[in-house]
């Protein structure tokens, strides 16, 4: 009786042991820090820093979006916050912006960023956040990935009159 | 007569605790540590998976154990042993194999002309082993001379040929070889940790390998389990 607990004790144990290596080795996390947030993350207690939160979107409301994102980023390591990583895409698109032409790479980062935000949110994504002008994720693709496009109609001179959402 | 059965009992104990418990999680530590590596420039972990090289080498390596004796499968494995014993026996050879990949993987430098000269060293050496007669014994002192030497050139040697700091002739060096081969001998640059985290994780798998050995010689049979846990039952209740 008593080695039969052992073995299935034994088993047990090891084949929990054997998952946490097989997720170490699918999620390949680079530091102790890492690996700790990645468990946050599997084991569903993983919260945003809403200090550091806080922090960047003030950063974002004055326009310093570099900034704005190094906050969110550190805020949100796992990626796995779908509000961060939204207003991490918002940010590529504001800085990308321009009246003449689009920073290809940026709004590259922003439409990444905004697929990660579509992909953890459950439901549609809405922001209620009155300082900006697109409120769901959904919005904020279409409009990156209009940037990224390229056709006949980026020559209109009047697309100069476009404002910046 | 109740002396030797206690005695016998512990040891069963022991040997169910090692075979069960300690080797899996032994093992398991191998698979983990076998493909990690520290990055030389900033510090990050690295998690490098068995290639396909070294898996083929780990069953080269689980052939010459069961030919070695190291690994008696017919009572590991058998139609008379409880399903659960079956199972964690397959279990225990399970994490034995990935362990052994892994531990190739920790000696293998990671890419170019290297891995694949080292890559064919050790498939030589397994190959040729397979038709030598070989004891657990002497099984065990080859693999710790076989393991130990690819060790030193990659974690000592060639670790310090492609060293980024050092003197300006390690520098000369390194730059000649790697341009004399048009850099097919470069391998990556790792911090110090890595040659250690692979001296520990080969130091596991050799141990657990010895007492592979060791829990061998008294193989598991859970009939005689099954006997000694019936014997001790009925001498305790004589006794009470």
């Amino acid at each position: 009786m008593q080695q039969r607990f052992v073995k299935i004790t034994g088993l047990a144990l090891s084949a929990i042991y054997a998952a946490a290596i097989i997720w170490l080795y699918a999620t390949e996390p680079r530091s102790f820090k890492e690996v700790a947030t990645g468990a946050q993350v599997a084991t569903g207690t993983y919260q945003v820093d809403q200090e550091k939160f806080n922090a960047a979107l003030t950063l974002f409301r004055r326009e310093q979006f570099r900034a704005a994102r190094d906050e969110w980023q550190r805020a949100d390591p796992a990626q796995g916050d779908p509000r961060t990583q939204f207003y991490i895409a918002y940010s590529f698109y504001r800085e990308g912006w321009g009246r003449v032409y689009y920073d290809q790479a940026l709004f590259k980062q922003g439409l990444e960023a905004v697929n990660r935000a579509i992909a953890l949110s459950p439901g549609t994504l809405t922001i209620a956040d009155e300082n900006l002008q697109m409120h769901t994720a959904a919005e904020l693709k279409a409009e990156l990935e209009q940037g990224t496009e390229q056709n006949w109609g980026d020559l209109n001179p009047l697309k100069v009159l476009r404002t910046r959402k | 007569m109740s002396e030797k059965l206690v005695v016998a009992n512990n040891r069963l104990k022991n040997q169910t605790l090692v075979t069960y418990v300690v080797l899996p999680f032994t093992f398991l530590t191998v698979s983990l540590l076998g493909g990690l590596r520290v990055s030389g420039d900033d510090h990050s972990f690295m998690f490098l998976p068995p290639g396909l090289v070294t898996l083929v080498l780990a069953v080269l390596l689980l052939l010459l154990f069961v030919r070695g004796g190291l690994i008696e499968t017919r009572s590991l494995i058998a139609s008379a042993n409880p399903p659960l014993t079956n199972v964690a026996h397959v279990w225990l050879l399970l994490t034995l194999f990935f362990a052994s990949a892994q531990a190739f993987n920790s000696v293998l430098p990671e890419r170019g002309l290297l891995h694949w000269m080292f890559s064919f060293f050790f498939l030589w050496t397994l190959w040729n082993n397979q038709f030598s007669s070989f004891d657990a014994r002497r099984l065990l002192r080859s693999l710790i001379v076989l393991f130990g030497t690819a060790f030193l050139l990659k974690h000592l040697l060639l670790a310090s040929l492609y060293s980024t700091d050092g003197g300006w002739l390690k520098s000369l060096t390194s730059t000649l070889v790697s341009s004399l081969t048009l850099g097919a001998l470069d391998t990556p640059h790792f911090a110090p940790s890595t040659g250690y985290i692979s001296f520990f994780t080969l130091g596991l798998y050799l141990i657990a390998l010895i007492l592979i050995g060791v829990t061998q010689n008294n193989t598991l049979s859970t009939d005689i389990s099954d006997f000694t846990d019936q014997s001790k039952e009925s001498s305790v209740s004589k006794r009470g």
